[in-house]
């Protein structure tokens, strides 16, 4: 009877055991997301915090993959002067979608950007990707171990990002933006819709500071 | 040399194709390349570390609607076999082909179409974009001078 009592007792905590784990490892986590949030024609919910102030008339929708190069060139030639003269005073605020078909590298890098924002890092870890990436797709440069040294630079608690990132916790989110960005008709990255009171404006590739002006001037 | 080219480009028919080659080839690559944009507004715009390629672009278009037009006046005035064009073709694709696949419109449609085989081979081509267009400006170089080669033994040229 005892022998009984023993295995049943180590098959109901087995069970248990079981449960617990598939329950604590299961890649449908939550996450805090406004589902509501969209810009013009295109949810945003998955997509990143915004940058600038959350009130500006005017939302730039951007459509990037870390290992596109013309991102890298419109983050360093463009975003910049942007940033100083409309998302610093207000005029307009920033979203970034991630479109990440480029290479197996991409949908891992855009991953580690919202492991980053559960410890509220998120442009930050952005600002990283695109300042060290290589120009070649897929050398390695974004593997998981880069994506987490990365991380580690930022002093981000790694417990909670390697744990993030293992468990690609946000793969279906970034399928997620993907699918958004060919809702949309996006043909490449990166993309841009500008979101004014009026109306949207799409814009294809690393298009320089002067077309934004244009284009943002017009929707003040 | 310059007597071959003379000889050649006296012809007007010659002169147009050169230069339809020249501009055509010229303005697709830097469209495809991002370097000229039509939409919303037309401008053009070379971002700081894109001159190599802007400068490999140009040399490209140069020397194909060089050696292009050599090659179809021996095909059409020696009655030459056709494969003596393969030089050139071959240096003209192979330097367009290198920087048409990268995150732009044609690198997606590639990966859209061709899974992850168009997103190995878009890669491949994105990675090693400058020096496929060098190899490209090479094969062309050579073609130019066994062309000029053939064609002075063709036309019997003394110098």
């Amino acid at each position: 009877m005892n022998k009984k009592g023993v295995i049943f007792g180590i098959l109901v905590i087995s069970i248990i055991a079981v449960i617990a784990t598939s329950m604590s490892s299961s890649p449908n986590e939550t996450f805090d997301v406004d589902m509501t949030r969209t810009h013009g024609s295109i949810s945003t919910a998955m997509g990143s915090p915004i940058l600038g102030d959350p009130l500006a008339p005017i939302t730039i929708v951007e459509f990037g993959d870390y290992q596109c190069h013309q991102c890298y060139n419109w983050f360093h030639d463009t975003k910049p002067m942007i940033t100083r003269d409309y998302i610093e005073t207000g005029k307009a605020n920033l979203v970034f979608v991630d479109f990440a078909f480029l290479g197996r590298d991409s949908p891992k890098a855009a991953q580690a950007t919202y492991c980053a924002d559960d410890q509220n890092m998120y442009w930050e870890y952005h600002n990283s990707l695109y300042t060290f990436q290589e120009s070649k797709i897929d050398n390695g440069w974004a593997s998981s171990e880069r994506l987490k040294s990365f991380a580690f630079n930022l002093n981000l608690d790694m417990t909670l990002f390697d744990e993030c990132l293992d468990s690609e916790k946000y793969s279906k989110r970034v399928q997620y933006n993907s699918q958004q960005a060919r809702d949309n008709g996006v043909r490449g990255t990166p993309g841009f819709f500008i979101v004014g009171p009026d109306g949207q404006e799409q814009l294809g590739g690393a298009q320089p500071f002067s077309v934004f002006k244009r284009i943002l001037d017009s929707m003040i | 040399m310059l007597a071959i080219l003379k000889l050649i480009f006296s012809n007007f028919k010659f002169i147009a194709l050169s230069l339809i080659i020249f501009s055509s080839m010229m303005i697709i690559l830097l469209i495809i390349s991002e370097f000229i944009f039509l939409e919303p507004y037309f401008v053009t715009h070379i971002p700081s570390g894109s001159e190599l390629g802007f400068i490999l672009i140009t040399i490209l278009s140069a020397l194909s609607a060089l050696v292009i037009p050599m090659n179809v006046f021996r095909i059409t005035n020696l009655k030459n076999s056709k494969q003596k064009m393969s030089g050139s073709i071959f240096g003209s694709v192979m330097g367009s082909v290198a920087g048409a696949c990268s995150c732009g419109p044609i690198g997606f449609a590639v990966i859209s179409t061709f899974g992850s085989v168009g997103a190995t081979a878009t890669a491949f081509l994105t990675n090693y974009e400058i020096p496929i267009r060098i190899i490209a400006i090479i094969i062309l170089v050579i073609t130019y001078f066994t062309t000029i080669k053939s064609l002075k033994s063709e036309c019997k040229i003394n110098f």
